[in-house]
């Protein structure tokens, strides 16, 4: 009686979980089907985003820096993402070229620059109907900066006053050095790509709802913000976030696009991880994805996946970052150039390459290594002859013990280690726990290390613990560890020379600006004040070329491959046209979001 | 009856006392993990700027805003004078985002996830294993090796691959998230629907994985309480089987009740690997996250909700085995 009932519970246990899974089955297969209910969005008029949004949306106020909005909110000198908001420029990481949003025609710097005059489109309208005006862009930055986000401590030492001469055009001046020059002209150029305009009227009601307290503003959640973008908020949850398209947008007038982006919705679901991420990416829940995918080439090579990336084949990107080793010269032993030079030419690139990035960059024999990216404009601004004998390629074993017995860092008492002064040479190799790529490439600096004669040992320190070291102003705790260098922006290559090697960053507690290794030299300091002034291209082509001479003998820190900013990959099952490499529009892989990436909407269309 | 105040009276003591060391252990403990959780902010706030000054102004608001900068002992009675009127603060790795929203919109789901899974898993697991001890030859000889064999396999593991061969080989189940990406929640059936068949796939990934060790535990227990002497005399007596097994089973049953207790008293924990695995909504990731990014008030908040769930689990336990098991009740006594 007992094992009847018993077994009569299993049966309907499992009867239940077949009946279950049965009306998953007519779940997946009805949402794939365009449905009238304004709760089920329709496919083919929705465009899914992956990897972009981490965890639930906080608001969205563009004053603040805590709302956790990918999607809406992303100011980034390399081009702000302007699904929402907008800039007066959009960046194109292709050319650097700026091309107008709210903007009307080129900006006009004056004859010193020192001063830049931007004119806004008189069509440019915010959400509630009202005229975009030189008046909002100038209340921006004096906002910006009153409550120190962001975008008000980025720009404010280069940028002394932004002003509204008339209803439509926006005076911007530089800050000027004790010789009256812009400090750095490149930075305004940069704020016109990167910084949102946000109206007056707007700031203004959420000022007084905050009584004026700098810490409400920048918590209030902003949910009756104004706009001026295609998109804004339809819905937000922990596990999605879905804008609307507003098809009043002044964006569809002859002067800007002529018409609206293609899709009504953009919804962006929160995903555990990465590979939660990619697995929908394959079943084809996601039709934009950024994250990086290894050998992502098998999906339409192996796996016959509508899937592509912006170029076609290996390194499937445009690569613009330099993911950098960089030595903690506050360590005995790496404050010798011939140990840092030894270490740098030992290291397997091309094995890095295929592990840690599957092919998915130029190997340092198609883009020797410099301080400048990939980009044909950035590897214009140096001399390629001048500095050709002090590059190198990696795997040079014998040239790397050459040079450290040449130095005389020889290994005298037989353990297989070479000693300075009788002690060991011997390093930690860190990155973060959990960058697979940087993981992976650590362990394969260390391996270079065994084989010259150096002891090298990887640690993978949690992000949070990571972080502040290499943020502090002096640490003795890693040796030899990873960080990023800019990508693409208006101020490269000289932003990233300064961050590779600028001493400004010496001794300062909480350095997230660059130079983590704590490198000096005079010389490099004085070329990164003299570049951002110089008119002459010939004069700017010899600094950029001293301080690459100045990186390659050195060696303060080694790049170990190159990097795209965005991956960006799309899957074609439900759009198609969007941006490829050379396909004569000229959009950059910029997940049709940011900067002149956003283009992109304006190309692609459903699959019927 | 004066057994039974002391013995409860005794009870509740330990239970405050466990409960004072617990609350401050919460607020110890996260805060002695290595890394700087304003640090990890001003990453995200900090890129992209280079004048460091202003890098240094950013850190300087946030540790203001979080009172990082206050000593240890003002930051703990502003916790605990908080904590008593269910405010936990801002989240570090959500600011400006209240402690108190983040666990609130989570817990549904975790509960709703894994209450039904552990009642569904022990109730499983606790019938075929007695049935294995009861019936022997051929039902425990298949029953024993396969139970050995389920519970042996990682949970992930599990997840694995309901998730490869539903979802994404079969493509019967949906591959993740608490309701379809298609959806905007609403009351209708589609949407119901919906939210049930997600559910599956990580409903399953727990219940087969808790029946293996609840089927093992309970056969074990069966087949020495089978062996005890008042077996044998009830047998002599001439009493049916049926009610035979009916003692056996309740003497058996008595250690798989505290693992239940104790596993319903843990599961806002969340069950993590359901929701990497699945991108299933609840606490486990956001547990996760918090102590990856060092975020102490939502750390700390839900370690407390655990710690409050486990004591009242415990503390219910006592007082029914007080109560059901004179036995426990005597050897307190001793």
């Amino acid at each position: 009686m007992k094992l009847k009932r018993v077994l009569g519970l299993v049966l309907l246990l499992a009867f239940t979980a077949g009946f279950v899974f049965a009306g998953a089955a007519q779940d997946a297969s009805s949402s794939a089907a365009p449905d009238a209910n304004p709760n089920q969005l329709p496919r083919s008029e929705t465009l899914y985003y992956g990897g972009q949004q981490w965890g639930a949306v906080n608001g969205w106020n563009p004053l603040s820096d805590d709302m956790n909005n990918a999607l809406a909110l992303a100011q980034s000198a390399g081009g702000s993402r302007t699904l929402m908001f907008e800039t007066l420029y959009m960046y194109n990481l292709l050319d650097g070229s700026m091309t107008p949003l709210l903007a009307d025609g080129d900006y006009v710097w004056n004859a010193a620059q020192t001063e830049m005059t931007v004119k806004i489109n008189s069509a440019a309208k915010w959400s509630d109907g009202t005229a975009v005006a030189a008046e909002d862009v100038a209340y921006t930055f004096v906002s910006n900066v009153k409550y120190v986000n962001g975008q008000g401590v980025g720009n404010s030492p280069y940028i002394e006053s932004v002003t509204a001469v008339n209803p439509s055009t926006v005076l911007i001046k530089a800050k000027l050095t004790a010789a009256g020059i812009a400090v750095n002209p490149l930075m305004l150029v940069s704020y016109l790509g990167s910084s949102y305009v946000i109206q007056k009227d707007w700031i203004q009601t959420v000022e007084a709802r905050n009584n004026n307290d700098a810490a409400a503003v920048k918590k209030d959640p902003g949910e009756d913000v104004v706009f001026s973008g295609p998109y804004s908020k339809y819905y937000a949850d922990d596990q999605k976030v879905v804008f609307i398209r507003n098809d009043a947008y002044w964006g569809q007038d002859a002067s800007m696009w002529g018409k609206l982006p293609a899709p009504k919705y953009i919804s962006h679901t929160m995903y555990a991880d990465n590979a939660a991420t990619e697995v929908a990416f394959k079943a084809g829940e996601i039709d934009v994805d950024q994250q990086f995918i290894p050998n992502i080439q098998d999906l339409w090579l192996k796996d016959n996946l509508p899937i592509s990336t912006y170029i076609n084949e290996a390194p499937y990107g445009i690569c613009v970052n330099m993911p950098t080793a960089w030595y903690n010269q506050d360590i005995a032993g790496l404050e010798n150039v011939a140990v840092r030079k030894a270490i740098a030419m030992a290291v397997d690139y091309d094995a890095i390459n295929a592990n840690a990035m599957t092919g998915q960059s130029p190997t340092f024999q198609d883009v020797p290594r410099s301080l400048m990216n990939p980009t044909p404009g950035e590897q214009a601004t140096f001399d390629h002859n001048a500095v050709a004998d002090l590059q190198w390629a990696g795997s040079d074993i014998a040239g790397a013990k050459k040079l450290l017995d040449d130095a005389g860092i020889v290994d005298t008492n037989g353990d297989g280690i070479r000693e300075i002064d009788g002690k060991n040479l011997s390093y930690n190799a860190c990155a973060p726990n959990g960058w697979t790529d940087w993981m992976a490439a650590m362990e394969i600096v260390a391996d270079a290390g065994k084989n010259i004669g150096i002891d090298i040992t990887t640690e993978f320190p949690e992000w949070s613990v990571y972080s502040t070291v290499v943020t502090a102003a002096s640490q003795t705790d890693y040796d030899i560890f990873m960080m990023w260098t800019d990508s693409a922006t208006p101020v490269q290559p000289w932003g990233r020379v300064r961050m590779i090697m600028s001493s400004e960053y010496n001794g300062v507690e909480g350095n997230w600006s660059g130079n983590w290794g704590h490198y000096s030299n005079a010389r490099v300091d004085e070329l990164l004040s003299m570049i951002p002034i110089e008119k002459d291209a010939a004069k700017l082509k010899s600094y950029y070329t001293e301080a690459v001479k100045i990186y390659l003998t050195d060696v303060p820190s080694f790049s170990l491959m190159y990097r795209p900013d965005k991956f960006h990959a799309v899957n074609e099952s439900v759009w198609t046209g969007f941006p490829e490499f050379q396909d004569g529009n000229n959009i950059p892989p910029a997940d049709l979001s940011d900067g002149y990436g956003i283009a992109g909407l304006y190309h692609i269309t459903p699959i019927q | 009856m004066n057994g039974y105040r002391k013995y409860f009276g005794k009870k509740i003591l330990w239970l405050l006392i466990t409960f004072i060391f617990a609350v401050l252990l919460n607020f110890i403990l996260p805060r002695m993990m290595p890394g700087d959780p304003v640090a990890v902010i001003v990453a995200k706030s900090a890129q992209g700027i280079s004048d460091t000054s202003a890098v240094k102004q950013i850190y300087e608001n946030y540790a203001e805003a979080f009172g990082v900068d206050k000593p240890m002992t003002i930051q703990f009675f502003t916790y605990f004078k908080n904590a008593l009127t269910g405010d936990f603060g801002l989240s570090f790795s959500q600011y400006p985002r209240p402690v108190a929203d983040i666990v609130s919109s989570a817990v549904w789901w975790t509960v709703a996830l894994q209450f039904p899974a552990i009642i569904v898993g022990w109730l499983i697991g606790n019938l075929l294993g007695a049935l294995a001890a009861y019936m022997r030859k051929g039902f425990d000889k298949v029953l024993m090796p396969l139970s050995l064999f389920v519970s042996s396999i990682p949970a992930f593991g599990v997840a694995v691959i309901l998730l490869v061969t539903f979802a994404i080989k079969l493509k019967i189940a949906p591959i993740s998230g608490g309701y379809g990406f298609d959806m905007i929640p609403n009351f209708s059936w589609s949407f119901i629907m919906s939210v049930i068949s997600h559910y599956q796939l990580p409903f399953w990934s727990i219940v087969l994985v808790s029946i293996g060790g609840q089927a093992v535990g309970m056969r074990s227990m069966s087949i020495y309480e089978l062996n005890e002497d008042y077996v044998k005399y009830s047998r002599f007596l001439g009493i049916k089987d049926r009610k035979i097994v009916g003692y056996v089973f309740r003497n058996a049953m008595l250690p798989q009740i505290t693992g239940l207790a104790l596993s319903i008293g843990t599961m806002i924990g969340g069950a993590l690997v359901a929701e990497i695995i699945f991108s299933y909504p609840g606490l486990g990731t956001t547990m996760l996250q918090a102590i990856s990014q060092s975020d102490y008030p939502l750390l700390s908040a839900t370690t407390l909700i655990i710690t409050l769930m486990v004591l009242a689990a415990t503390f219910v336990i006592d007082i029914i085995y007080g109560l059901i098991d004179p036995r426990v009740k005597a050897a307190q006594f001793d």
